[in-house]
């Protein structure tokens, strides 16, 4: 054995595992353009598939409803979440430990309990409202949107805490120090130097709440149906070509999501910590 | 600027114990000490980042209180510089104007006029990561002076620089400081840095503040064990009054100390090392200079002087020569006779 054959045992190694990784994928898109009714028969290309997709008034509204869910608990769990990470990093106050270990619970928790647990929670505060005030409220987008906000947040909290964990707090102070309130010291120093991590922790939330299939078949009602919930129910009823053209849309959007997110972190080297001795 | 009765306690913890400091206009005034001794607490206090458990802090007459510090007449120059990494030089210069609502062209003219006058106008497009070391701490300096407060803060600013740097620093804040007549209060660790360029200097330990004065009597004339061992090389003995103006240390050599009284108590005096002389046993000595006799125990070569290790009356003392020309060196084991000026001898507090 010389190390000209463990560099090539290594060689196939690294090979195989992207195959492992990408082969998958690559069958999955090409499968996509197939014709055919069977999803296994190649008989020729066509877009057939993601014609009838944007002619499926069930997968439309299934992005729709994504789209929104997505959009409204990324821009609250953002705003929570840096809050959070800012009151736990920055301030000291009763109760400060407790809520730090607290702040995680919803991502070591196992998504089939977190979605049980918001399902009776939704369903108790519902049922008392009904009793006290009379209106009767159902699951819906307000449902989910709630729940993915509730896990959100510790993503978002726990990245822009890194962030704000490298950022030396005299930066904070030598704002003050140069008239600047506490708004305007947050707006023109804080703010700008935690955005890389704010807007990684947008980007996590938005892919998370995108993705989620578990916690919200839960907690969704009638005519609320995200996405990967409808492709999952198309799953059960037998796999055909609409689904690959379906999750090649997902997939090219999600990968258009990492690349904003680089190009939204370039040059984030570039901004340095201050000098901290 | 005054500190009354200013008292700072993190905790069971007292930070500084009740400073009472009169800080004149105009003055380069350091605070010194080791590292732990309230010294930046004290100017924490002034900037307004921490607030005196008792006591009060006036700065131009006006009781700061619970001022918040971006209402304080204040500027500071921090340790680690602070510099906002996302903002340009001029950006960073010009941060304490806007936020005032100072006008565009007024913040332009200021700003440049502030970085001329720390040789960065040429580099006022960069951002402060492509700056050395000695150009952030300008940028810093512009930054506070640019705003014309009352009393500049100085954190040990020049503690991250190295020695040469650091050196050509010292001259260039004190100059800058005369040229544009700003109250400087300066916290330093660094006696050199203290003594080179203060009006005067205020010693801490322990969250108190020891000793205040110009940089000559806080080191001819300390009042206190620590100043005087804080500051500089120095010789610290125990003696026993014996009468008007005599002390007896040792072994019992009795020598000349002004100022002490009375008989049988205990003092402790203190001599600089460098006003010790050395010479043969037997010459000549100017009269009324103390003398003892004793033996070299050790020789310390130094480049620009010897410090000697001298055995004498029981006790050993420290002397310091420079290399002059014609020197005399003394070896080790030899007799010698240590002799001094009373005047040379300082009493101290313990």
């Amino acid at each position: 054995m010389t190390g000209r054959w463990i560099s090539r045992l290594l060689g196939l190694h690294s090979w195989a595992v992207y195959v492992f990784f990408y082969a998958p994928i690559a069958v999955l898109v090409f499968l996509s353009f197939n014709d055919n009714r069977l999803v296994t028969v190649w008989t020729g290309a066509s877009l057939r598939w993601y014609r009838e997709m944007l002619e499926n008034d069930q997968v439309l509204s299934a992005i729709r409803n994504s789209l929104i869910v997505a959009g409204v608990s990324t821009i609250v769990s953002v705003v929570l979440g840096t809050a959070a990470a800012l009151g736990l990093e920055r301030f000291r106050w009763r109760g400060r430990r407790i809520f730090d270990g607290l702040l995680y619970l919803p991502i070591i928790i196992p998504d089939v309990t977190m979605a049980v647990m918001m399902l009776l929670f939704f369903v108790q505060v519902f049922g008392l409202v009904e009793l006290a005030f009379g209106p009767k409220i159902g699951l819906g987008l307000a449902t989910i949107s709630l729940s993915h906000v509730a896990f959100n947040i510790s993503f978002v909290a726990v990245v822009v805490r890194a962030r704000l964990a490298g950022l030396d707090p005299a930066l904070e102070e030598a704002a003050a120090d140069l008239y600047a309130d506490r708004r305007q010291a947050f707006l023109h120093v804080t703010l700008p130097l935690i955005m890389p991590g704010v807007l990684g922790g947008a980007l996590l939330a938005l892919t998370l709440s995108l993705d989620d299939v578990v916690i919200t078949s839960f907690v969704s009602g009638p005519g609320s149906t995200t996405l990967p919930v409808y492709v999952f129910g198309l799953v059960k009823r037998g796999v055909t070509p609409l689904i690959n053209a379906v999750s090649t849309v997902m997939l090219v959007a999600s990968m258009l999501l990492v690349f904003v997110s680089l190009i939204f972190q370039r040059g984030d080297g570039k901004v340095p910590q201050g000098t901290r001795q | 600027m005054v500190l009354s009765g200013v008292t700072k306690r993190f905790g069971d913890v007292t930070a500084v114990d009740g400073m009472n400091l009169e800080i004149r206009d105009g003055e380069f005034f350091s605070l010194l000490g080791p590292s732990g001794c309230g010294k930046t607490t004290t100017l924490r206090m002034i900037a307004g980042f921490e607030y005196p458990t008792e006591g009060s802090v006036r700065i131009q007459g006006r009781e700061m209180g619970l001022e918040p510090p971006n209402r304080r007449p204040v500027n500071t120059v921090f340790q680690s510089y602070a510099l906002f990494p996302h903002m340009t030089v001029a950006e960073n210069v010009g941060f304490g104007l806007k936020m005032r609502g100072v006008g565009r062209s007024e913040i332009a003219e200021r700003v440049a006029r502030a970085l001329d006058q720390v040789q960065l106008a040429h580099r006022s497009d960069a951002r402060p990561s492509q700056l050395s070391g000695g150009q952030q701490q300008r940028v810093a300096l512009a930054r506070a002076l640019v705003n014309e407060p009352a009393v500049l803060l100085l954190d040990e600013p020049l503690g991250a620089l190295d020695l040469k740097l650091r050196q050509a620093m010292q001259v260039e804040l004190k100059e800058l400081q005369e040229r544009v007549g700003i109250t400087f209060v300066y916290v330093t660790h660094d006696q050199e840095e203290a003594l080179t360029m203060s009006d005067r200097i205020g010693v801490m330990n322990e969250g108190r503040l020891l000793q205040v004065g110009e940089p000559e009597a806080i080191y001819e004339r300390p009042t206190s064990r620590f100043v005087a061992d804080f500051i500089g090389h120095i010789n610290l003995v125990t003696a026993e009054c014996a009468g008007s103006g005599m002390v007896r240390i040792g072994d019992g050599a009795e020598v000349a100390v002004p100022g002490v009284q009375g008989a049988g108590g205990k003092v402790t005096i203190a001599l600089r090392p460098e006003r010790l002389h050395l010479t043969a046993p037997d010459a000549d000595i100017p009269a009324g200079a103390n003398r003892l006799r004793g033996v070299v125990r050790r020789r310390v070569y130094h480049g620009d002087g010897f410090t000697y290790e001298v055995a004498v009356a029981g006790t050993v003392l420290e002397v310091r020569t420079e290399n002059t020309p014609g020197l005399v060196r003394y070896e080790a084991g030899s007799d010698i006779c240590v002799y001094w000026d009373p005047s040379a001898a300082n009493l101290v507090e313990d």
